[in-house]
């Protein structure tokens, strides 16, 4: 099942176009990076997914429904039934560790007993059992990347979101935590959208990655196909870096299954 | 000057301008006939009237406030974070009351409600006897307080909003629909800004004077203020306002305390052109009408009724001929005052912004108490320091105006200065100093012209408070300096509603002409509401 489809999908802020005809469908349980530069439109693509803005023009469906179209937001984001972690987490300064977690749970009418329940288990899964009356302030950026985590999973969402959640970490706890995520992903079978400008990060985390360049899908397709196409353009000299070919592949290799089209 | 020598200046002119005098105060207050005695005090507190004038006074400043706060927290929500049509309009049109003097909005109610008012030619004595009644007393007294401090919690409500991370706000819109989460993320996230709020509103209501005066409700203020005016008792009316000053210092240390640092990560709001907007649906309508008949009621009708009742350019040619010098004084004082309010909060708020002394943070809690005093207790004060034969060329001359004027309200000047500096990024004063610049240069040539926007909203902030200051400018003025709302203030015993209103039109309008460049200049606002 696509369990998101963008159709032609535009939209400009002030009269910019930071979108143009986008069109873009994923599998469920699919890992797809969205890769590319700054002000590319990448995080746009996710507020629009999120329901936190409507296209100007385009259809937006999630599971198969229609939620945003032509300007319209069709359905709110609080019944999308999605996970986000953005770039600088979010996290509510003024509720615990627990009071962040536990915010969707009671907006969502989940009795108190299995909201503890849910509680704990989200935070076992991410390893803070121990962290729960603490405020986020007082946990170190790994910990607040894990209570990032838990927030958006707790719900269980079919769809996890991240907005270049691991760029602010250095690069040891950056690789440690793409290999979490993935873990994640594999146990719970949630899709799972990551945006980011970085190469490696994209390769290391994704199973497809599509390639925005102002405001337009310019590549798609499987790690190993993008992998090439950067390493042509390189011995075309058309991008400066350096080869990609020794950049780490995740653990598990899903069948390429071409769900891009644009 | 080296920079160290300039900001110790900067501090001993606010000591001197600002402290010394409250100072003073305390301390005539405890000396009668050059002996030190608590008498005054023990009269004041040995008085049932004193502790029922101090429980009206606490009455009224309790009920404004929770009244401002009732109103203002949502009405800030609705102008800031919802689809709301005009909602730029109505901003600005709810704060015109708190940049005039706060006893014109009574006159026009007055003009309304009173005996000869406008509603007894429409409907009867009876209907405006019933009306009076109330307008003088502690209802009419909490509906005009109300109207004019209603911009307070309304303004700092919407500042604060706009430094919330919208991601915050966001990733409760995920699970969450807008009022879970306004009010367990937005509110909370805001709440040392609202209560800081309520504090100013009740601060202010507490200290303020004209308007309990003119509708005579027995307050604290103006006993002090009849104490010295009308019964030449200085001992008593400074007695008087040692209490009015303990209230203002208690809550500023709960502030300190408690608010001061509770600012979470508010500071940092990236991308607000694209934050999420409320949508009403279908209280669209329902919210437009309550909001503009609030206007309407509170701000529209009473500068109409004014218009009303001064009717005519016989009104206009009598106030001109009254009062055209008053006038042009306050224009004038104004526009001095204004001046040295930019400059000397220009160097307060470098000296806080850059924590160029040690003492930087006494030097902002010294600034925000002079703003919170009631107007009449720095009055008291500045005449308790400066009435020597010594010092009469600034105690009889419109000196001791400007200086109440820099005493009280510098903290405007300095506050949008530190917000305006905080702007400006350290590296491009770094990169003068490297190629050789000293300090006073660097500020000169770089920062003075980068912090050009928040001068010159500063100059106006300072303008507009100079010219509507009534509390320090009744008590201090000299004898044939009298400015225009003291005039205005003056006339209202014996002048006819159709000068007094035509008097307060003019005032009105040499408020509001400045004020409306703020809104024509572009970025202007933003040097002072962005924090």
């Amino acid at each position: 099942m696509k369990i998101i489809e963008l159709n032609s999908v535009s939209k400009s802020y002030d009269g910019v176009s930071v979108l143009k005809q986008v069109s873009l469908a994923i599998d469920q349980g699919t890992r797809l990076v969205i890769l590319g530069p700054s002000g590319c439109g990448k995080t746009t693509i996710l507020r629009l997914i999120a329901g936190f803005i409507g296209p100007d023009t385009g259809r937006i469906s999630l599971a198969e429904q229609l939620v945003a179209q032509d300007g319209q937001v069709l359905q709110p984001p609080e019944q999308r039934k999605l996970g986000m972690v953005f770039q600088d987490l979010a996290l509510w300064p003024h509720l615990s560790v627990r009071g962040n977690i536990e915010f969707g749970l009671k907006a969502n009418g989940i009795p108190k007993p299995a909201r503890a329940q849910r509680i704990h288990q989200v935070l076992e899964l991410v390893g803070l059992v121990d962290f729960a009356n603490r405020q986020p302030t007082e946990l170190s950026g790994g910990q607040q990347q894990r209570v990032a985590l838990a927030r958006a999973l707790v719900l269980e969402p079919q769809v996890l979101l991240m907005d270049e959640a691991l760029s602010n970490l250095d690069l040891d706890l950056n690789v440690r935590l793409r290999k979490e995520i993935i873990s994640l992903q594999e146990k719970l079978g949630f899709t799972l959208l990551y945006v980011t400008h970085d190469r490696e990060e994209a390769f290391a985390i994704a199973t497809e990655v599509v390639v925005m360049q102002a405001g337009q899908i310019v590549q798609s397709g499987s790690v190993k196909a993008i992998m090439q196409y950067f390493n042509n353009l390189l011995e075309a000299k058309i991008i400066p870096g350096a080869s990609l070919s020794s950049v780490s592949r995740p653990h598990k290799t899903h069948k390429p299954t071409n769900p891009l089209t644009h | 000057m080296t920079k160290k020598a300039l900001f110790v200046i900067v501090v001993g002119l606010l000591f001197i301008i600002g402290l010394l005098p409250v100072i003073a105060m305390f301390v005539k207050s405890v000396l009668v006939n050059g002996h030190f005695s608590l008498t005054p005090y023990h009269g004041l507190l040995s008085s049932a009237r004193q502790w029922t004038l101090m429980g009206h006074s606490l009455l009224l400043a309790t009920l404004v406030t929770l009244l401002t706060g009732v109103v203002g927290v949502p009405l800030g929500v609705l102008l800031e974070r919802t689809d709301l049509p005009w909602r730029k309009f109505f901003t600005a049109l709810f704060v015109i009351p708190l940049l005039i003097p706060p006893y014109i909005i009574a006159v026009s109610w007055f003009d309304l409600l009173g005996q000869d008012g406008l509603l007894t030619s429409l409907l009867g004595p009876v209907v405006t006897g019933f009306t009076a009644q109330y307008l003088f007393g502690l209802a009419g007294c909490v509906l005009v307080l109300f109207s004019i401090f209603l911009p307070i919690p309304m303004v700092l409500t919407i500042i604060f909003l706009r430094t919330i991370n919208p991601r915050l706000e966001e990733a409760g819109r995920l699970v969450a629909g807008w009022r879970k989460v306004l009010g367990s993320i937005t509110i909370p996230l805001i709440l040392p800004g609202v209560l800081l709020a309520v504090m100013l509103v009740f601060l202010f209501s507490f200290g303020e004077f004209s308007v309990p005066n003119f509708l005579r409700y027995s307050v604290f203020p103006v006993e002090s203020f009849l104490q010295f005016s009308a019964f030449y008792n200085f001992e008593a009316a400074t007695a008087a306002a040692v209490p009015l000053a303990l209230v203002a210092l208690m809550l500023l240390l709960f502030e300190a305390m408690f608010l001061r640092e509770r600012t979470y990560q508010l500071s940092a709001a990236a991308g607000l052109a694209h934050r999420a907007v409320i949508n009403l649906g279908g209280w669209r309508k329902v919210c437009f009408a309550l909001v503009a008949g609030t206007g309407f009621i509170l701000v529209i009708m009473p500068i109409v009724i004014l218009i009303i009742q001064s009717a005519g350019l016989a009104a206009y040619a009598e106030a001109l001929h009254r009062a055209g010098d008053s006038l042009m004084r306050s224009l004038k004082y104004a526009v001095i005052g204004a001046t040295l309010l930019t400059v000397l909060g220009f160097f307060t708020g470098y000296l806080i912004q850059t924590k160029a002394l040690r003492i930087w943070r006494i030097v902002d809690s010294m600034t925000v108490f002079l703003f919170a005093l009631p107007g009449t207790v720095v009055g008291i004060g500045l005449i308790s320091l400066w009435n020597t034969s010594w010092t009469n060329f600034i105690y009889a001359t419109p000196l001791i105006i400007l200086l109440g004027y820099l005493a009280k309200y510098t903290v405007l000047t300095s506050r949008i200065s530190i917000n305006q500096l905080a702007q400006i990024p350290p590296a491009l004063e770094e990169a003068a100093q490297v190629v050789g610049a000293g300090w006073l240069r660097r500020m000169l040539l770089i920062t003075l012209p980068l912090a050009r926007r928040g001068l010159l909203a500063g100059w106006l902030v300072g303008y507009i408070f100079a010219l509507r200051d009534t509390g320090i400018t009744m008590l201090v003025y000299p004898a044939g300096y009298e400015t225009l709302p003291v005039r205005i203030f003056t006339l209202m015993a014996n002048g006819s509603p159709q000068l007094i209103a035509a008097l307060c039109i003019i005032m009105i309008l040499a408020t509001l002409l400045p004020a409306g460049i703020w809104w024509i200049i572009p970025g202007l606002k933003d040097s002072v509401v962005s924090k």
